[in-house]
């Protein structure tokens, strides 16, 4: 028998909570207020340049996974026509804004004034703020990027083309609120902005310590604020707090897990189950961490950001994240940063909601699996619709995992 | 049926046995693409011939799995099982389209798998401004570059212009053909309009010319033999399976305009103002080409009430594929515009990789049959 233990887990993650919390007031309160994606979206910058408050339907739909809400929201949106096919980051919100209940999570996430997009993510978003701009009629401001798929030979007019969009975006912007954007505030945005992604590099440098200082789910909390944040000196103090605190759990040699107890250090591939995250303390109780994963390392904060050359900065973090390169390039950071993170199994979840992450998947895990020797597992369910996660199948096959692990 | 018709319908039937015939008989290279949206005109003015790919109706998909998840679009995954177990042995390479994420991811899968030796992927912008139709203008002439190293010749611009010139012909005469459809009775049968844009896929742009350019003679001819009480328009992305346009047309209803990727969206617009930058004028057709994936509703809904209007269509069935994530997405918002704006009935139906048709048959006759006209 496993013994199930209550860990201490880093204190920032009080700090993140009460961050989240009051982002889910400001929502509410704060006008000009914009639905923004949560994608390496040059747009969050340009939105607190402008004095806009934004607003992500996608951490929404985390929220709502997390406090069970969303397999209700994802049913009201299939009775509006909205088919299970679609993501359920987008149900859940669709989901939301047709049958919010009396006591929606986190109080809701309000009406937008604005619509704002870029397409550096996946075509799901495209059409989700296109059905928005349907549903509340309101400006709907968009970002086209190319997407790189060799990111080595990525021709120069790439930049130019992306550079040209944000410019252009800008003036929309302003036009749209009637705030002048000056460059001034922008560089100052784009400033702070590198300023957590510096924290947040050194952050996931620290990941690679033994024991490791930090779990998914810190890390997934710390996410937060690198993305909703960015641009503002709330993330940045939140940011050098966690980092802070992980750099002294790390001098300490304090781990999730003593440096006895952790016996495997996994890499889990995809996003997690949001309405299951309990299932990284089941791991935990059986001496397995993820210091790695590239939902964490590879997504967001992989630019970094300088303030003397604010549309070039954030033209080069639209084109830079995962989300909008190629499965080859995620194949080749794995397999780099497994070894640096000493990974000795994988954990693969094939999210049937989010096809960019998961459309090549299968692929990866065969390459990771035969280049570094290491087993790996891939579970097929969904990140935020929690019927169709069957708690019985996936815990039998991760208790086949660990016993071929062990 | 018109003999041209017969042929049409036997290149679409039999497309791998032309394809191979045509491939031994002049030595042409092939390449194979996704979607309206990949400029044909670059291939074919490179002197290789392009082929439309669709997967056949003929096995059921296996070795695809252990490559394409089953959340997955099911005529992907059909094509991709067919192009692994070597069933387009005519095919010397493919262009990607950046669209849905399905189609998109792949182009490295393709390229890791090698079957053959030339792959591309072609940015697809999802806007029309200038910003975008300059960006993909150079996008475009980067795939020109990597063909003509594929070739070793270069694509000039006469042979460009030329190429613009033998396809807007033929969207032209395909456009002549689907006006046909306009009159009531309409003068050729929505699964023979299938077969005839479906045809286009396959044979030569020029011979399929001189295919059309003999059948508007022979239908013109032809005294109106067709009946359709009720009219129809199809809307869909790849709507590919020829027993879904014969079955709903099984009864006394016809499918008098498309809005399918193997549709009108082929066809319905011209490469204009050519003479400067060929690629230029290519990039701002094939930026407004109305597809799924990168079209807002509102757009969608300007091109198909356009078209129920000018066909006079009394219903809409919606026909989307097991997966399409690009047209659920815009199937909520689209419908509701039809039936609150238009008042036209709709109906809205789930298609997938050979689907049993039985199911499908019953709901589309009660709907026909709940039509009044």
């Amino acid at each position: 028998m496993v013994e199930k233990k209550k860990r201490e887990r880093p204190a920032f993650n009080r700090s993140i909570a009460a961050a989240i919390s009051k982002h889910y007031k400001d929502v509410q309160t704060n006008k000009p207020m914009a639905y923004l994606l949560m994608a390496s979206n040059p747009l969050v910058e340009i939105a607190y340049a402008a004095r806009i408050q934004p607003a992500f339907p996608e951490n929404y739909a985390c929220a709502c996974a997390a406090g069970h809400a969303s397999a209700g929201y994802c049913e009201t949106a299939e009775a509006y026509n909205y088919s299970p096919d679609i993501c359920s980051y987008c149900r859940n919100h669709l989901g939301y804004i047709y049958g919010p209940g009396e006591n929606p999570p986190t109080g809701g996430i309000g009406e937008p004034d604005l619509l704002l997009i870029t397409s550096s993510a996946c075509t799901h978003y495209f059409k989700w703020w296109d059905a928005l701009h349907e549903i509340y009629g309101k400006p709907l401001i968009f970002i086209n990027t190319p997407r790189v798929m060799e990111p080595q030979s990525k021709p120069d007019f790439y930049m130019d083309y992306a550079m040209r969009e944000i410019e252009q975006a800008i003036g929309e912007i302003e036009k749209a609120v009637g705030v002048k954007i000056t460059n001034d505030k922008l560089s100052e945005a784009v400033k702070l902005s590198g300023e957590v992604v510096d924290y947040w590099q050194k952050l996931l440098e620290m990941q690679k310590a033994v024991p490791c200082p930090m779990d998914y789910s810190d890390l997934s909390n710390a996410l937060f604020v690198l993305i909703v944040l960015a641009g503002t000196q709330e993330g940045v103090d939140l940011m050098r707090e966690t980092y802070n605190e992980t750099k002294q759990r790390v001098n300490e040699g304090k781990g999730i897990l003593s440096k006895d107890e952790e016996r495997h250090r996994l890499l889990w591939i995809n996003i997690p189950f949001w309405y299951k995250l309990g299932i990284f303390g089941y791991f935990e109780d059986r001496g397995c961490v993820f210091p790695l994963s590239d939902y964490t390392h590879h997504i967001w904060g992989t630019t970094r950001m300088d303030g003397s050359k604010p549309i070039e900065s954030l033209a080069r973090k639209a084109l830079e994240g995962e989300l909008n390169t190629s499965v080859d390039d995620q194949i080749d950071k794995l397999l780099k940063d497994a070894k640096e993170y000493h990974i000795d199994g994988v954990i693969a979840h094939s999210n049937r909601s989010c096809r960019v992450l998961s459309v090549g998947m299968l692929d990866a895990v065969d390459i990771i699996r035969e280049e570094l020797n290491i087993p790996a597992l891939v579970l097929d369910c969904d990140h935020t619709d929690e019927r169709v996660y069957s708690d019985a199948e996936i815990m039998n096959r991760i208790d086949a995992f660990l016993e071929m692990l062990a | 049926m018109s003999s041209v018709l017969e042929q049409m319908s036997s290149a679409v039937s039999n497309a791998p046995a032309v394809l191979q015939k045509m491939k031994r008989n002049t030595g042409c290279r092939m390449i194979g693409f996704f979607h309206p949206v990949i400029p044909e005109e670059l291939i074919y003015a490179a002197g290789i011939h392009p082929v439309r790919l669709f997967p056949y109706f003929d096995d059921s998909i296996t070795l695809a799995d252990s490559q394409l998840q089953t959340f997955l679009c099911s005529y992907l995954r059909a094509e991709w099982d067919q192009i692994v177990k070597g069933k387009y042995p005519y095919l010397d390479g493919a262009i990607i389209p950046r669209s849905c994420e399905a189609v998109t991811f792949l182009y490295q899968t393709w390229r890791r798998h090698n079957p053959y030796q030339f792959i591309d992927y072609i940015n697809v912008p999802w806007k029309r401004s200038e910003n975008a139709i300059s960006f993909f203008a150079k996008e475009l002439g980067r795939v020109k570059r990597d063909l003509e190293k594929f070739t070793g010749r270069e694509i000039s611009k006469d042979s460009l212009s030329s190429a613009i010139e033998v396809y807007n012909r033929n969207r032209e005469l395909l456009k002549k053909v689907h006006d046909l459809r306009k009159s009531k009775p309409p003068f050729i049968s929505g699964l023979q309009a299938y077969h005839v844009v479906m045809s286009s896929f396959v044979l030569d742009k020029r011979e399929h010319n001189g295919l059309l350019e003999q059948l508007l003679t022979e239908l013109s001819r032809r005294p109106q033999s067709l009946k359709a009480e009720v009219r129809l328009l199809l809307s869909g992305g790849c709507v590919i399976d020829s027993r879904l346009w014969g079955m709903i047309e099984s009864g006394r209803a016809m499918i008098v305009a498309d809005d399918v990727n193997n549709g009108s969206r082929t066809f319905w617009h011209f490469v204009e103002d050519r003479t400067n930058d060929p690629l230029e004028a290519l990039a701002k057709r094939y930026a407004t080409v109305p597809c799924g994936f990168n079209t807002s509703i509102a757009d969608r809904f300007k091109y198909i009430s356009e078209m129920i209007t000018e066909y006079e269509a009394n219903g809409v069935i919606f026909a989307i594929n097991k997966n399409c994530e690009s047209e659920k997405f815009v199937y909520p918002e689209l419908d509701k515009k039809v039936k609150d704006k238009l008042h036209v009935p709709t109906l809205n139906i789930e298609t997938d990789y050979l689907i049993d048709m039985a199911p499908l048959r019953t709901r589309v006759e009660a709907f026909v049959e709940s039509l009044k006209v």
